[in-house]
């Protein structure tokens, strides 16, 4: 048992980053991980979001769990989250929830006035602590008013009124949806994409063409020089198959040989704005190796230490 | 933007909506306009107040005695129901905007009636066509007395005053086959002798009776196409004439006498010689006899109809009373007819309110308390209460007709078919299955039922009409039917009638001419024949039905439009409205059949609009509904009814027992051109999911669907029920509360006080809180009413009643078994004593919950399944909402709803919305023949556009596995499909217990889910428990968690009755701090008078209650107890 390691040191490599999506490699490791950090990206990695709602007047045409179900899913930022506590396990206040290491207290309070619609929008919330606040959209696309800004929670008319307190909690998207900081979080396996350049040579150029166009993503295309059939895309390759398929039919199987590499990932993280994409993925590390960290210090394993075996010991050293 | 976006968009038109329950309204209208003399009253929310939406309703009534002066006084028959929208009602004619103001729907219809707080429909209802003769055979006609055979032809005839009006009251009558070749005529129970009704109604010698009755028969042309007469005719025509020479009637007088005075009412519309010859002609079987079920032979009843009916015959009991009270009056002394005031004493007795009263009576009930049956065949069963559970169900108690309630109990299914003579008028698809399957059906889109109104929106005058149309015939040749000559029958010469009515006739030659130019002035807008006129030409044939041209102009017909090709197009106007008479002879080709086996000698003079004319609103709605195995279209036809939609806009201000509400409902991508048309935006139902066809984890078997947790959480099919009242456990609460035993119809959560003191007696009673008792601050408000918002758990105290001069206030307390908010208090504002509390009960999706897409396919929620775990797509990310099992469609083959999927991805890449009207393929390939274009098959469309996004040309994606992030082995359909969430949910219908209430009497537990019963455990359970073994759990289940019992058996006389304990008198001895000790129990026999060889043996108590049953019969049962 001793002497083999499975262990590898997995690489990522960035492509691009921005602050609500990013782009990476994941390398020399397998799809348990790829799919373990993806699903600690979605689900594990703590974020803030409104939790309790006091309503003290709602005069508008929602009803008052739709206007709480509805605060609940703005995102909050939530840098803190990941030093602050789950209010279930908070010492400083009995667990109720309602202390700085575990909430942050927010209030609204809106009453239209005017003839024309009030929208309420998640600017409308005050919050106790400027370190969480609803999710700022830097880019104006759609509303040409910079006050329209925002999330709108309600729209009121004349004289309706909506006036409640919130409160934040930490929590995770395991719980329930609005703790994901995550809008999407998915990953591909590299594809690889040889052409056999001698049996590519039989075809005529309509044939190629028709190659080329049976992929309905753009992954080949014809050098317009040589007029050879080049990859330019493979990623955009969707492992559909189409172009196999195509090829088989006129007869030249083997023609384009594609693979998934089993050990490489491009991941694409699109965050709600609640915390960095490139923090997400830090974060979720973290957890990830909290995660891993609980298994290994926990009685149970050393005493699972037979069932485990060497990964058991795998996991003490690393 | 957004928001400027909405208040630019143009006045929505809700006028093709409105135009579904114009029938329903017309008909109302009619019958206020010519019937009453209607006073408004004021309008007040009535569905809030609990209370009917009715007007005064007075009339001037005559009284004219001996000749005296006309003496005339306004009387007031009590409040009259208005139906909504109708021309009495306040909302009529309000545009979308000020029925908002008015707290009212900006699409509402009108067309029914609010009694006490509950919208009520009077439904449609079938009838036989009006004057016309129709040939039947029933064995029942047999039994009428000795010498009837089982064949008759029966009129239904619908009176006539002045040639002007008709109100729609109508008599059955019919003639009778003898066996000895004579007729008799019979309605009612009287019956008569066919000459002596013939002599009745015209001067008339016997001579040209004869001469009459055998015209049909010209003595050769037994055998030619056509010929309906037989030499019979002339015999049976001697037989009748002698018959009444022994009655000894000769001249009209004596016949008049002899049918006695009844006979006016009914003579309207009755030709005899047709008639007859009709009646020869199917005994003959020269022509075949009508079918009673098919829709060619029948009329529809119409709400208004049925009330003027009603009413008349209400107000003449009343009239009658009031004569025979008068005239009790007058035979007495010192009373002064002129004298008013006499009079209104007298007429007191007779209370005249009582007529609005039965009015609003029937409509609240449904039931028909009437002496004569007013030629109706039910009694009961005529309104029903129309739901608001969505917008489709609430339209379709519009667009229902049913066919009677006689007709459910029937055990013959032949009612219930569907017949190719209802084509275009009702729709095949939306009728329900089960009971009541075939009877209640829908009418399609565009059918429409004729009325008193023309297009003008002026009622009609039939006399007119008639003449005009007389003339028309004159000058095309027709040979007027009096005065009286002697004429041959068909083949030769075809009658023409009008409503009935002999009018002339034609020669057969012509008559397809005559109908064409009929047709032409009927399309045109200047003629004088009115549009829906139906020129029902039915041609000569061998032994079919009886020839003739029927034209009918009378109201309550269904009509449709169909396109008159064979007139010139450049007149313009060419949608003909055509009735189910004439459809079954006109030539109407549609554009999805081809030319339907229709031969060149018979080309299409007609063409339908569209294909889908033949469908229902609600079947018209189903995307690509052609592409479904058609049962699934019937299933989706019900479900879409009882989906959970967006119910009302003006939720608010309404006081319903029961709406159910979808939080966040959206448009589909995938919809019908139906779908705008009647602005269902207004009212969505439903959500666009994504839907991954994939049998994942085994929880999407046999139709269960795996919903995606966080897709819920985030609010995906949200919705709640909004509830005033929880029903009769509030009546038991005032029955315990006063300890009255007076019936309390209280049944909804509206709490009136006064209706409430006046019945118990009590002083005034009032909504206060208790300041003593604290513990109910938390629930109740200083008002005595519950806070708005606040949370209520079962048996928690939210309001709480007061008498005046009572300082200790009485708390209510919740029934129920689970959590519901405030939503709303409504306090009546005239006394406060009034009330309404609304509750909210959250529904969100769980486990157990119905959910259906639009193409019949319903599945129940198995599992909220984590969103980490469902596979995702690699490209984009995308988890999928909703998982069914690709088993779903082999056998159900709904292509239709793996179209929608595909249609809905291209449209959502798009951004643009796919139509999906069924049958428009046919249609385009039609207008496109001649254009020459190439058609494309709609998958192939559909593929291509997926294919310009990147995405596969099937619809299909490669998903990874969401546990192991490895590609799933092979590649995913998946799609949005729009899904509708159905009204069943777990959360109404759970029913778990593990003790609680029993019986008193068997001490078993009791049934009923509100009760908080048990489910039956019941004989074939047992069975499988026996065939499995498990004797513990067998009874576990019988015995311990039933009424499990500890009986103590005399083992002397071994019986379990006579055992009794002995209250021990034995002082018990304190000892310090220590509780007393238990005495042993003493048990004693009453009949062995000892306490000794008592056992306690363990049974159920049933048995013990056995014994004490057969103890009455003085049976006794002994048990032997041994070891």
């Amino acid at each position: 048992m001793e002497g083999v390691s499975y262990q590898r040191f997995p690489k990522i490599k960035i492509r691009e980053v921005k602050d609500e999506c990013m782009k990476f490699e994941l390398r020399n490791t397998d799809a348990s991980i790829a799919n373990a950090l993806r699903r600690v990206m979605i689900a594990e990695v703590p974020t803030m979001a409104i939790d309790l709602v006091e309503i003290e007047v709602n005069s508008s045409v929602l009803n008052d769990e739709f206007i709480a179900h509805r605060l609940g899913l703005i995102p909050l930022t939530s840098e803190r989250a990941m030093s602050m506590r789950f209010s279930r396990d908070c010492d400083a206040c009995d667990g109720d929830g309602q202390c700085e290491y575990c909430s942050v207290e927010f209030r609204l309070s809106a009453k239209c006035l005017g003839d024309q619609t009030l929208d309420v929008t998640s600017k409308d919330l005050y919050s106790s602590d400027h370190s969480v606040v609803p999710v700022d959209f830097p880019d104006s696309t759609g509303y040409d008013s910079p006050e329209q800004r925002g999330i709108v929670i309600v729209k009121l008319r004349r004289g309706q009124e909506l006036r409640l307190r919130a409160i934040a909690r930490k929590g995770i998207g395991k719980d329930h949806a609005k703790w994901s900081p995550a809008a999407t979080v998915t990953f591909m396996y590299e594809p690889e994409i040889h052409i056999n350049e001698d049996m590519m040579e039989t075809l005529s150029l309509e044939e190629k063409q028709s190659l080329v166009d049976s992929s309905p993503t753009k992954v080949f295309d014809i050098d317009p020089n040589t007029q050879k059939v080049v990859v330019v895309d493979a990623e955009a390759y969707t492992y559909d198959d189409e172009v196999l398929k195509k090829a088989e039919a006129m007869g030249k199987p083997g023609i384009i040989d594609i693979r998934a590499k089993e050990d490489s990932f491009i991941f694409t993280v699109e965050s709600t704005g609640a915390i960095k994409a490139s923090q997400l993925l830090l974060n979720a590390i973290d957890v990830l190796k909290q995660k891993l960290d609980a298994v290994r210090l926990s009685d149970d394993t050393v005493d699972a230490d037979d069932q485990f075996g060497e990964l058991g010991a795998h996991m003490r050293v690393g | 933007m957004a928001a400027r976006r909405w208040s630019e968009r143009a006045p929505v038109d809700y006028s093709e909506l409105q135009e579904l329950v114009e029938h329903h309204i017309e008909s109302y209208n009619f019958m206020v306009k010519n019937g009453l003399d209607v006073m408004m009253d004021n309008i007040k929310p009535c569905r809030q107040a609990k209370i009917s939406y009715t007007g005064r309703f007075e009339a001037d009534v005559c009284f004219q005695y001996d000749g005296n002066p006309i003496v005339r006084q306004r009387f007031n028959f009590g409040q009259f129901p208005i139906m909504l929208k109708s021309k009495l009602c306040h909302l009529r004619g309000a545009d979308p905007k000020k029925l908002v103001s008015l707290k009212e729907e900006a699409a509402e219809m009108g067309g029914y009636f609010i009694l006490n707080g509950i919208e009520r429909v009077v439904r449609c209802l079938i009838l036989p066509k009006q004057n016309y003769p129709m040939s039947m055979s029933r064995g029942s006609f047999c039994n009428r007395d000795d010498g009837y055979t089982d064949k008759a032809v029966v009129i239904r005839c619908a009176r006539e005053y002045t040639s002007a009006f008709t109100d729609q009251s109508s008599i059955t009558v019919k003639l009778y086959y003898l066996r000895n070749g004579s007729a008799r005529l019979g309605f009612w129970s009287l019956f008569l002798c066919s000459y002596s009704c013939h002599k009745a109604l015209v001067e008339t010698t016997d001579r040209e009776i004869y001469q009459n009755l055998t015209c049909y028969y010209d003595g050769k042309s037994d055998k030619t196409k056509g010929a309906v007469a037989t030499q019979l005719v002339g015999e049976r025509a001697k037989i009748i004439l002698d018959e009444v020479r022994d009655l000894s009637v000769f001249t009209r007088d004596d016949c008049l006498q002899h049918i006695g005075k009844h006979f006016h009412h009914v003579m309207d519309g009755l030709e005899n010689e047709t008639f007859i010859n009709k009646l020869f002609s199917f005994v003959d079987g020269t022509s075949a006899p009508d079918n009673p079920d098919s829709l060619q032979n029948q009329d529809i009843l119409l709400p208004g109809h049925i009330i003027t009916i009603y009413l008349k015959e209400k107000l003449e009991d009343w009239l009658r009373k009031a004569k025979k009270l008068i005239q009790e009056a007058v035979s007495k002394e010192n009373f002064d007819f002129t004298s008013l005031l006499d009079i209104k004493k007298v007429l007191d007795k007779n209370s005249p309110s009582q007529i609005g009263l039965a009015v609003e009576n029937l409509l609240k009930t449904g039931r028909l308390v009437t002496q004569t049956g007013l030629d109706l065949q039910q009694r009961a069963g005529y309104t029903v209460q129309a739901e608001r559970l969505n917008y489709l169900r609430f339209l379709s108690f519009f667009r229902a007709v049913h066919r009677g309630a006689t007709f459910a109990g029937l055990r013959t299914t032949s009612v219930r078919k569907l017949l190719p003579e209802s084509w275009g008028f009702l729709c095949p698809v939306h009728t329900p299955d089960g009971e009541p399957c075939g009877l209640l059906n829908h009418m399609t889109r565009y059918c429409r039922v004729t009325s008193f109104f023309d297009s003008q929106g002026a009622v009609k005058d039939f006399f007119n009409i008639r003449k005009s149309i007389l003339s028309v015939l004159t000058s095309l040749g027709m040979l007027s039917a009096l005065p009286k000559v002697v004429q041959a029958g068909p083949p030769k010469i075809l009658s023409v009638l009008l409503d009935g009515r002999v009018v002339g006739s034609f020669p057969s030659g012509e008559v397809e001419k005559v109908v064409a130019h009929l047709r032409r002035l009927k399309v045109s807008r200047t003629s004088v024949i009115p549009d829906d006129l139906e020129v029902g030409y039915v041609p000569l044939s061998m032994g079919s039905a009886f020839p003739g041209l029927y034209l009918f102009t009378s109201p309550s017909r269904f009509i449709r439009p169909v396109r008159n090709i064979s007139i010139p197009s450049e007149e313009g106007q060419n949608i003909e409205l055509i009735g189910p008479f004439e459809q079954v002879f006109m030539e109407i080709s549609c554009p999805d059949g081809g030319n339907g086996g229709r031969r060149d000698a018979f080309p299409a003079t007609h063409e339908e609009i569209h294909p889908t004319n033949m469908l229902s609103v609600v079947a018209n709605l189903t995307p690509w509904s052609d592409h479904n195995q058609s049962p699934r279209n019937m299933y989706q036809c019900q479900m879409a009814k009882q989906t959970m939609a967006f119910s009302l806009q003006a939720l608010r201000f309404r006081a319903d027992q029961k709406l159910y509400h979808l939080q966040t409902p959206q448009t589909p991508i995938v919809r019908t051109s139906t779908y705008m048309k009647y602005n269902i935006d207004e009212y969505p139902a439903g959500t666009n999911a994504i839907v991954a066809v994939l049998a994942y984890t085994g929880y999407d078997m046999e139709d269960a669907m795996i919903l995606n947790k966080s897709s819920v959480d985030r609010g995906m099919c949200h919705g709640q029920i909004y509830q005033v009242g929880t029903s009769e456990n509030y009546a038991c609460i005032y029955l315990a509360l006063h300890g009255i035993g007076a019936f309390m119809q209280l049944h909804t959560e509206t709490i009136d006080l006064a209706e409430e003191s006046s019945k118990n007696n009590e002083s005034r009673r009032v909504f206060k809180r208790s300041n003593v008792n604290t513990s109910v601050h938390s629930t109740i408000d200083s008002d005595g009413l519950p806070y708005v918002g606040q949370m209520i758990h079962p048996s928690e105290p939210y309001y709480s009643t007061a008498s005046v001069n009572d300082i200790s206030p009485k708390p209510h307390y919740r029934k129920g078994s689970e959590p519901v908010y405030v939503d709303q208090v409504g306090v009546d504002m005239k006394n406060g004593q009034k009330v309404n509390i609304r509750f909210r009960h959250p529904r969100n999706p769980i486990i157990g919950d119905k959910f259906s897409s639009r193409h019949g396919q319903k599945g129940v929620c198995s599992q909220l399944w984590p969103d980490i775990d469902m596979p995702f797509s690699g490209v984009t990310g995308m988890r999928p909402d909703l998982i069914i099992n690709p088993h779903a469609f082999p056998s159900r083959m709904t292509i239709a709803m793996l179209l929608e999927s595909l249609a809905a991805k291209g449209g959502s890449l798009n951004g643009k919305f796919v139509d999906a009207t069924p049958f428009s393929i046919s249609v385009r390939k039609n207008n496109e023949e001649s254009a020459n274009s190439e058609s494309e098959s709609l998958v192939d469309e559909l593929g291509n556009m997926l294919r310009s996004h990147g995405f596969n040309y099937h619809g299909v994606e490669v998903l990874y596995s969401g546990v192991y992030g490895t590609e799933l082995t092979c590649e995913i359909f998946i799609g949005p499909v729009y899904y509708q969430r159905l009204r069943h949910m777990v959360s109404d219908k759970f029913q778990v217990r593990s003790t609680g209430t029993i019986d008193q009497v068997t001490r078993q537990p009791i049934k009923g889910r509100k009760r908080g019963g048990g489910i039956r455990f019941g004989e074939m359970e047992r069975d499988a428990m026996l065939a499995h073994g498990a004797a513990y759990l067998l009874h576990d289940r019988l015995h311990t968690c039933s009424d499990y019992h500890i009986a103590d058996v005399c083992s002397l006389c071994g019986s379990i009755l006579s055992t009794s304990f002995l209250q021990p008198k034995i002082f018990v001895r304190e000892f310090g701090g220590l509780p007393p000790a238990r005495t042993a129990k003493k048990v004693t026999c009453h009949a062995c008078q000892t306490s000794k060889g008592m056992e306690t043996v363990a049974m159920p108590y049933i048995f013990r209650y056995l014994a004490a049953e057969l103890a009455a019969m003085n049976i006794k049962m002994t048990l032997k107890v041994g070891d």
